[in-house]
């Protein structure tokens, strides 16, 4: 170990593909493989309708994780997201349920998550508490209050033109699919293209090394959180449109698929290495795992199961390649 | 830090006013909004349905000391509660139940161990992976109904008596003495204050301690298994659902005592007067007919409220 | 190496431990140099030498930390293998870092025998009557009289250095090595400790002792070995030498690197004022002033506070009293508004606290100017790019491109993309702390150089050395520093090596 610099094999002069852009390329083949390969297992993979239907429940999963994307590159977590969607969903839908008026709803469901956000943003950054626990109290604090709130109770029914949003088509494509591209592209300009990501960014790589070049770390942890509880809150009001109904339960299942898109995608969790476009194929892609297990008529019990093997894999591949670091 | 050498009685006492106070805060409160709170039935109900909690937050305190978490202890006595109900089922044998429910219990303890201690793993993320595995496993085998019809022996084990003694308080203190046993008179309890206090030292001094850490581990693992059989017990039946959230419910009690997340700072009184005040914050709401999602909330509340003190005393 | 007074002649005994012609190399510097050195049963061997002489790598070679590259090792006469922890406890070496290794919330006696608990009545159990009657019995034979099952977190600094000793006695230590163990202790507890070391001599435990104290060098050691560079320059006893003696030793080099420096500006205006700060990290009543065009040098040992002074005058650090002012305007708040005042800090571990090692090098370089570059907050990455590339032409860092991990550059191509940084964060006032620590003899003039364009374009920049020789070279004038508090300020005139050294030591 030399004090020199040391040259990457085959960069010399040549194409300079950043690191960023060879994971999604790779990830990007993996989702590949697996639908090549599930079209060969099954007959039902290719056609349009599920492959529709696949992009759909992608994009759902999609939303919930992008504003988590963000959180996770400052090498923090929340937990409470799927909570988050399952309150701001409840109350959300109440809003348009009584005033029938979407625009009302959605305000409440930016509201209410943008709140929530906040909350856990104070508990990281003022209180001190880890990001795990605080945002692991908040879910059960999120959840218990979604139960009392809906007493057992379902809403039903919401305008037809708003269920569109969650359930219709536009020319030939779900509505949820135009809706992620335009979280994509949010996400993706939050992240690369203003200086407030450049600053998170940094933050995960190294908050200490951060904090001493000027950056104000508490007030941009403060603001992650926020946003990504903000998202959450949209989030819901896609689910809302699309399962026409909102339970207290709605985002108890939400948690452990929308941290394994975060992760599978190439978000590390130790920070400062990720992109939000990662964490939509990571969605793509365990879509499309259970997607083919459904194909494949493997019992749903076995969904949790997988999704859970699926992140421990992610976490402990991160790891890996986290620790050849210099 | 001081520089006059404290003694030790003096250091506990300084802890004891915390979850003491918060304890009897809750008791005098209850008592006074609701009539029936102070009543010997009552009161021995709270006792006996907090075993259940105590069972997993005992082993839940050691794995906090050692700066970890297990997240998967609700979903592992789930799927254990299943297996002592299924296997008793099938062979007749509440004790064949008994013995498989440990087994896989203490398998999946040391899966979380591995995890953790070989592969390095943050230890939230592992147990929230098995968590989802232990989750699955149990909508698998139960084919996501309830397990019925075991022999009616199965039942004595929560709600026999032995000298007027309901057999889960035997089993409660049974648990809080091998507790009180192992981590202050054996050598595995001295390293589970090194793994959290100063990891290094215990490299140091030659000490193996990735498979302390499994060991760890598999102890909660194992006392998921007892507690998921206790719990089969008292419903008379095996529930696809039955524990899940119950982990949360004991890192409460954990936090509430006094452990705290860092530095290998461990009380078990503590832990045993936090799932009595976790205990008694539920059946109290209970009598107040506040929905069990309150009560949730409630103690989310109270742990945010303890990390937070935890915080402010790790700083002074 | 020349030994300075002869040693009495013919010791009876043979030494007990004795080091012979070793050596230690890391990648361009050789920490240790055909060091030799023989300690007697019962003796304080005073161990001196200047920051970077050598000292704390002949601890770490003595504790098993690390492996000699050359030489051999005599215990009691006979050749032994030393290239272990294990090896080192086997022969009964024990040190006690500054670092204590103890668990804080075991008691006394369970930190003393951690792994080795007396075996109780059952596979597993530890007997907890023999262990506290163990603990008391050896705490008895040093002095401590305490009870063994106090929790070693309610104990003060002293205190929790002498269970760390007890804990090397209880493995039958024969040497004890210790660091600078009264630099934390007030005057009653220094002699409690030294009351301790009386004890273990009369046992025959042989002690090597590290200390920046003149006072404990004559009144406690019975012989004095001097460090310089890796080598050992000369071995003493108390009664034949002196203090001013020692301090020659441990000074006075070949001057082997150049240092561009050009002294024919006046310098300008008052741009940094320090005005009675102190700080809860340690610092008290600090003055100093730094004037455009100028660097001031910050002197003194290791722990004296000087990279505390900086992160106060950064920011990083809150401070308890006293003014810090950049041209004049009172600094308040954290880092973010120290950076956009002007103020810059360059910090001695600049792989932990300057750089994002993941990221690259034009990320890195342009991280502390997102604000000036784009004050609109939307981040152009074409900008960003022009920016880094002019940086990396300007200070001819050795990069294949602005993409590169900055983690993959050398030592000072990394401390290029620090001061990189600032540059492009327009700062005024430039901290250093040790800004050529692990980098070797060539890019270290280029530093210099960078340096003194800085100061030459109307910077103001204030230095952090441990090298006496750097100080002494390129600074306008040095403050010293002493247990937190600036003892001196030497001018162009009164820099020298042997100063700054004389004025850092305790000398009473």
């Amino acid at each position: 170990m030399t004090d020199t610099t040391k040259i990457l094999p085959g960069r010399a002069g040549g194409l300079h593909i950043s690191a960023d852009v060879l994971q999604l390329a790779y990830r990007l083949l993996a989702a590949l493989l697996i639908c090549v390969l599930l079209s060969l297992l099954t007959d039902s993979f290719l056609s349009l309708n599920n492959i529709l239907n696949v992009l759909r429940q992608a994009s759902l999963m999609f939303f919930v994780a992008a504003g988590l994307t963000l959180v996770v590159l400052t090498a923090g977590l929340d937990l409470s997201i799927g909570a988050n969607v399952g309150l701001t969903a409840c109350l959300a839908g109440t809003v348009i349920h009584v005033t029938g008026s979407p625009t009302l709803g959605v305000l409440v469901g930016i509201g209410v998550g943008a709140v929530i956000g906040l909350a856990n943003g104070i508990m990281v950054t003022a209180l001190r508490i880890p990001s795990f626990i605080a945002t692991y109290g908040m879910l059960w604090i999120l959840q218990g209050v979604a139960y009392w709130y809906m007493a057992g109770e379902t809403i039903h029914g919401f305008p037809p033109a708003f269920r569109q949003l969650g359930s219709g088509y536009f020319l030939g494509l779900p509505i949820p699919v135009y809706l992620l591209v335009i979280f994509l592209a949010i996400g993706t300009v939050l992240a690369q293209r203003t200086t407030w990501g450049q600053e998170i960014y940094a933050i995960g790589a190294n908050p200490v090394a951060a904090r001493l070049s000027g950056i104000p770390v508490a007030a941009r942890l403060l603001l992650v959180y926020t946003v990504s509880g903000t998202m959450a809150g949209l989030a819901s009001i896609i689910f809302l449109a699309r399962l026409n109904s909102a339970e207290a339960d709605i985002g108890e299942s939400l948690t452990l698929p929308a941290i394994a898109s975060v992760l599978i995608g190439g978000t590390s969790l130790f920070g400062g290495v990720g992109t939000v476009f990662g964490t939509f194929i990571g969605a793509l892609i365990l879509t499309l795992v259970l997607n083919g297990m459904n194909l494949l008529q493997i019992s749903a019990s076995w969904q949790p199961l997988v999704t859970g093997a699926i992140v421990i894999l992610a976490v402990w591949l991160d790891r890996m390649t986290r620790r050849r670091a210099f | 830090m001081p520089e006059i050498a404290l003694t030790a009685p003096m250091a506990r006492i300084r802890r004891i006013p915390g979850v003491a106070m918060m304890l009897i805060a809750l008791v005098a409160g209850f008592a006074a909004t609701s009539p029936g709170f102070l009543t010997v039935p009552n009161l021995s109900n709270v006792l006996v349905q907090s075993t259940v909690l105590l069972l997993l937050a005992l082993p839940m305190t050691l794995i906090i000391m050692t700066e970890g978490l297990d997240l998967s202890m609700g979903a592992v006595l789930t799927l254990t509660s299943l297996v002592v109900a299924l296997v008793t089922l099938a062979t007749g044998s509440v004790l064949l139940g008994l013995l498989a429910a440990c087994a896989v219990g203490t398998l999946f303890g040391i899966m979380n161990g591995w995890l953790v201690a070989i592969l390095g793993i943050p230890p939230f993320v592992a147990t929230l992976g098995t968590l989802g595995m232990a989750q699955g496993l149990s909508l698998i085998v139960s084919d996501g109904q309830s397990v019925v019809g075991m022999p009616v022996a199965i039942q004595k084990i929560y709600s026999g008596m032995l000298a007027a003694v309901p057999l889960p308080i035997l089993m409660a203190i049974a648990a809080y003495a091998a507790f009180h046993l192992l981590l202050y008179y054996t050598r595995l309890g001295t390293f589970v204050f090194a793994l959290g206090g100063n990891r290094d030292a215990l490299r140091f001094a030659g000490v193996k301690v990735e498979r302390m850490l499994i060991v760890v581990y598999a102890i909660g693992g194992a006392m998921a298994g007892l507690a998921g059989v206790l719990m089969t017990a008292r419903m008379n039946a095996g529930h696809p659902t039955a524990g899940l959230g119950l982990e949360f419910d004991a890192i409460a009690a954990v936090a509430v005592g006094g452990t705290s997340f860092e530095r290998g700072n461990g009380w078990l009184l503590g832990t045993l007067l936090g799932v009595l005040t976790v205990g008694v914050l539920r059946n109290g709401l209970n009598l107040l007919a506040i929905p069990s999602s309150v009560q949730v909330s409630c103690v989310g509340v109270l742990v945010i409220m303890a990390l937070f003190f935890d915080g402010l005393r790790s700083r002074t | 190496m020349n030994a300075i007074m002869p040693l009495p002649a013919a010791a009876e005994a043979a030494p007990l431990f004795e080091l012979r012609g070793i050596s230690k190399s890391f990648p361009g510097v050789k920490a240790l140099d055909d060091v030799s050195f023989a300690i007697w049963p019962g003796e304080v061997h005073m161990l001196l030498g200047e920051n970077g002489a050598g000292k704390s790598s002949l601890m770490k070679v003595l504790c098993g930390a690390y492996t000699a590259d050359g030489g051999e090792f005599f215990l009691d006469g006979r050749k032994v293998e030393m290239s272990s922890a294990a090896d080192a406890r086997k022969l009964g070496i024990s040190v006690i870092f500054q670092e204590f290794s103890l668990v804080p919330y075991l008691d006394i006696a369970q930190n003393i025998y951690l792994g080795r608990e007396p075996k109780g009545w059952m596979p597993g159990t530890i007997d907890r009557s023999k262990i506290l009657r163990d603990a008391r019995a050896l705490l008895a034979t040093i002095g401590f009289d305490i009870d063994p099952s106090t929790p070693v977190h309610t104990l003060g600094v002293a205190q929790q250095q002498m269970v760390e000793i007890a804990k090397a006695l209880s493995q039958d230590a024969r040497i004890l090595v210790m660091d600078e163990p009264t630099a934390a202790l007030s005057d009653r507890e220094t002699e409690l400790l030294f009351a301790m070391i009386a004890q273990l001599k009369a046992k025959g435990v042989a002690i090597v002792y590290i200390s920046h104290r003149m006072a404990e060098v004559f009144s406690l050691g019975d012989r004095i070995t001097v460090l310089r560079d890796g080598k050992k320059v000369a071995e003493a006893m108390p009664g034949q030498s002196s203090p001013d003696e020692l301090i020659r030793l441990m000074v006075g080099r070949n001057v082997d690197t150049s240092y561009p420096r050009n002294f024919a500006s006046e310098p300008g205006p008052v741009v940094l004022e320090v005005s009675n700060v102190s700080a809860a990290n340690g610092i008290r009543d600090i003055d100093l002033v730094v004037r455009a065009g100028e660097i001031v040098g910050l002197c003194g040992l290791v722990g004296s506070g000087r990279t505390e002074v900086a992160r106060a005058i950064f920011g990083a650090d809150a401070t308890t009293a006293g003014e810090i002012r950049i041209d004049g305007q009172l600094r308040s708040g954290g880092p973010d508004r120290a950076s956009r005042m002007g103020i810059a800090l360059i910090p001695e571990s600049r792989k932990a606290e300057g750089l994002a090692l993941i990221r690259s090098v034009g990320d890195n370089l342009v991280v502390a100017a997102l604000q000036k570059l784009f004050p609109r907050g939307l981040f152009v990455p074409q900008r960003a790019r022009q920016e880094s590339g002019g940086l990396v032409k300007q200070l001819r860092v050795a990069t294949p491109s602005t993409k590169q991990p900055v983690g993959l550059l050398s030592g000072g191509n990394q401390q290029k993309v620090v001061i990189g940084k600032w540059l492009a964060a327009g700062a005024r006032v430039f901290i250093f702390d040790e800004p050529t620590r692990g980098i070797d003899v060539g890019a270290k003039a280029e530093i210099f150089a960078l340096i003194d364009g800085l100061v030459a374009r109307g910077a103001a920049v204030l230095m952090i050395s441990s090298e006496q020789a750097e100080i002494v070279h390129v600074c306008d004038r040095a403050y010293v520093m002493r247990d937190g508090g600036i003892v001196g300020e030497l001018s162009r005139e009164q820099l020298s090596e042997e100063n700054i050294v004389r004025m850092g030591m305790h000398y009473a």
